[in-house]
């Protein structure tokens, strides 16, 4: 599939009978004729669409989050109240987290968050007048599915396009990094990447590849991040 | 007539926001940085939409009345691009920096395209807030034999008699003939004198054609080179 580079403002062909648009891009009336409408994008980059031409979206990077429904975040404790968290997952508003929302929870059987803790949990809901809502579970088994309170680890800040890649089973740099030590990871769609790996050392030096693999940092390939490696103490 | 001086552009990552852009028309550069949407103070929410700030710090001194002024004019020209319904009760801060001196006290309209211009590359390199169009800016003036200078340059603009700096905003999805609209000028008379309607026009006319370029050198700096943008 070409991609090419798309403006804001620009009209996209994107014509099918099941069309979906996906980030970038607003369906809006054409001001010539009122009853026809027309796909324009709404942000800066390169164009993509699926295989049959019914999804289509533009591909961009950016630093700053901004939710959506059935996203995986990674969030930080900053309130308890009665019957929940305020969790701060990196958006203008504090997302809420009900104490209930993890598998197997009950009124008697809640789980204890602290204020600071870290929790790997999927936006439930997102809507731009309401405050985002996490849920810690996975929608349809009602199974933790790996969500829930992180312990221990250390979270590390990238940016957008490289969490995406990151989620990729076919990007390098998980299975490069993970082939030298054991390693454990979330990943959270709003910038945020969590690691746990048994000594310090190996911990920064994950960190520093990220950072270096980072398309808004370093942007080294493949090749280039095993040099940068081996430099690393590991 | 001719076209404007080199024009430069580069995006810095500085660190601690979401996106930034330098652009320069010769040696007159501004840079601008964009944050949001992010948390904003009570006071200063709206809301049905997000909150647009701008603020303008000049190359000396303290921020004065005229960078007041000048960031007014500034949100003006940039707040058609944006769709800011869709970030309600967030704020969207942009500061822009002056990188060069102005070439003649009264003739800053150079400078003001180039912020503008900067401010529009920083929105896009950020990608976090929704554009329905990119707002691209450039001075004009009429020298004293009644010609048309486009982007005048330190020599010229002391003999500019009528000047000023037009905005457009360009989108060709908005399926009207042009693909771009006049959303800002500040079109007037540098000595006594007037100007009539006519005059204006053709001026508008003038920096409307000189504007494609400046669109296009804006978005070839945006396609991804090795060490550069981050597509």
């Amino acid at each position: 599939m070409a991609s090419e580079l798309v403006f804001p403002g620009e009209t996209v062909p994107a014509k099918h009978v099941n069309l979906k648009l996906g980030p970038g891009l607003l369906q809006q009336a054409t001001l010539s004729n009122p009853s026809e409408s027309s796909v324009v994008s709404t942000k800066a980059g390169l164009l993509q669409h699926s295989a049959n031409r019914s999804k289509w979206w533009v591909d961009s990077n950016a630093r700053r989050y901004v939710p959506a429904p059935q996203e995986s975040v990674i969030g930080v404790v900053t309130q308890r109240l009665g019957e929940g968290y305020r969790v701060d997952i990196g958006e203008a508003h504090q997302a809420s987290l009900d104490a209930l929302a993890f598998e197997g929870a009950t009124k008697r059987n809640k789980p204890n968050l602290k204020v600071g803790s870290l929790v790997y949990a999927r936006v439930s809901l997102a809507h731009k007048d309401m405050e985002p809502e996490l849920e810690c579970f996975d929608a349809q088994t009602r199974k933790a599915e790996g969500f829930g309170e992180l312990k221990g680890g250390f979270v590390v800040r990238c940016s957008l396009k490289m969490c995406r890649q990151l989620l990729d089973s076919k990007h390098f740099l998980l299975p490069l990094l993970g082939g030298k030590f054991p390693l454990e990871s979330a990943i959270g769609m709003n910038g945020r990447v969590w690691i746990s790996a048994k000594e310090p050392k190996q911990i920064i030096a994950v960190a520093r590849c990220i950072e270096a693999v980072d398309p808004d940092g370093g942007g080294m390939d493949a090749v280039e991040a095993k040099a940068f490696l081996e430099t690393l103490d590991a | 007539m001719g076209s404007s001086r080199p024009i430069q552009i580069s995006y810095d990552g500085l660190a601690r926001v979401d996106g930034s852009a330098r652009f320069a028309f010769g040696d007159t550069a501004a840079l601008a940085s964009i944050s949001g949407p992010f948390e904003v103070r009570l006071a200063a929410e709206l809301a049905s939409q997000a909150t647009f700030d701008v603020s303008v710090r000049p190359l000396s001194n303290v921020p004065s009345t005229e960078s007041k002024s000048q960031a007014a004019t500034i949100r003006s020209a940039i707040a058609p691009s944006l769709i800011l319904t869709k970030n309600p009760r967030t704020l969207i801060q942009l500061v822009i920096q002056t990188l060069s001196p102005s070439p003649t006290p009264r003739w800053t309209d150079g400078l003001l395209a180039a912020m503008i211009n900067a401010s529009s590359l920083a929105l896009l390199n950020a990608g976090s807030i929704p554009m329905r169009g990119v707002v691209c800016a450039i001075a004009v003036g009429r020298t004293r034999n009644g010609d048309l200078v486009v982007d005048p340059d330190e020599k010229t603009a002391g003999e500019v008699t009528q000047g000023g700096c037009f905005a457009f905003m360009v989108a060709d999805g908005a399926g009207l003939e042009s693909n771009s609209t006049t959303v800002w000028t500040n079109w007037r008379s540098q000595e006594l004198g007037t100007f009539d309607e006519d005059e204006l026009i053709e001026a508008r006319e003038v920096a409307r054609e000189s504007i494609k370029e400046v669109y296009a050198t804006m978005k070839s700096s945006f396609l991804p080179n090795d060490d550069k943008m981050d597509i």
